[in-house]
């Protein structure tokens, strides 16, 4: 499972905009989004703003970094499969 | 046993019973004679649990609770939030399993009403058993109410239509006023609730702050603009049968 990421600034509606489109094997599998100093402890933590397929949770994580973020997506699909 | 009538945890039970419909002084002194223990509970302690056959039904005196369901990796909806004077688990006196939890979300203090007694009471005075099943088709249209919004309500819209629900409650048993209110609840209760994310809860909160529609700090939110509230979320207060009471 190759994953690639593309910088984007994402329309959120609030100070969160710095974004990463995520493609998995060339498809479009989440859009991860970095939050804003508004959110305090979660600062600096990426969002699963939007997920496609069986990145599509009810649950919408948050992570540490781009690395943990990539290996949960990674685990989403590979329990797909 | 240390059960015994205690006049002031049966004084908040009697005033949200009269915020549902009057009440007669021979169903307010049978209501002052129940049997009661009384318990101080920690925050988020349950009280009872998914799958309990309780014989006895929890009123709450002091602090705030929530009624809740929870599923597999620890998630968590918040089906309903309750205040004083409330008892969210009547219907364990009908149904005898509970099919959600209970728990407190603030230190709390509770009295526990045995089964037997509430049975008697009914049987002995129709009019509160009345008031006990208004009461029940009442929190059945705050569900309803919940589902409407879960389902058809923008993040900002359902955490505005909360505001005023929680508010206007408070407000009937007379806890809020002045468009000030507690509300000890966390982001994510709050976003436990209404199935958002915190992330979601506090974009909304900062918005909502950005175009002065509230303030919210210290656990006390103060409503600054409550018709603009109002509108925004569409809110009816008819499910919450106040009528006894004005809005505001």
């Amino acid at each position: 499972m190759i994953l690639r990421l593309q910088p984007v600034q994402v329309a959120t509606g609030s100070y969160d905009v710095d974004g990463q489109l995520v493609f998995a094997d060339g498809f479009l599998a989440a859009v991860l989004v970095k939050l804003s100093g508004y959110h305090e402890d979660m600062a600096g933590m990426w969002f699963l703003e939007a997920g496609f397929g069986w990145v599509d949770t009810p649950n919408r994580p948050t992570f540490t970094d781009l690395d943990t973020a990539q290996a949960w997506i990674v685990q989403q699909l590979a329990d797909a499969a | 046993m240390s059960s015994a009538p205690d006049n002031h945890a049966m004084n908040c039970l009697i005033r949200k019973l009269e915020s549902i419909a009057p009440l007669s002084d021979r169903s307010r002194q049978a209501i002052e004679s129940l049997p009661v223990r009384i318990h101080k509970l920690d925050a988020r302690r349950d009280i009872v649990r998914d799958g309990d056959k309780p014989t006895h039904c929890c009123l709450i005196i002091d602090g705030w609770a929530c009624r809740y369901k929870l599923l597999s990796q620890g998630k968590r909806q918040i089906l309903s939030f309750h205040i004083p004077g409330d008892i969210p688990d009547l219907q364990s006196l009908h149904t005898h399993t509970m099919d959600h939890s209970l728990g407190t979300m603030t230190e709390a203090t509770v009295a526990f009403i045995p089964h037997e007694n509430l049975r008697e009471l009914t049987a002995r005075h129709p009019g509160l058993a009345a008031i006990f099943w208004r009461d029940t088709l009442i929190d059945a249209g705050i569900f309803r109410a919940w589902l409407v919004s879960m389902g058809r309500r923008s993040a900002f819209e359902h955490v505005a239509h909360l505001f005023c629900e929680l508010y206007l409650k408070l407000q009937a048993v007379g806890l809020a006023g002045n468009y000030r209110c507690p509300l000890p609840i966390t982001q994510a209760d709050l976003a436990d609730a209404l199935g958002l994310t915190p992330v979601h809860i506090n974009r909304v909160l900062q918005e909502m702050r950005g175009k002065t529609l509230i303030t919210l700090r210290s656990s006390t939110l103060v409503i600054e603009a409550w018709s603009e509230l109002l509108r925004v979320s569409e809110f009816d207060p008819t499910y919450l049968h106040l009528e006894k009471r004005a809005t505001g």
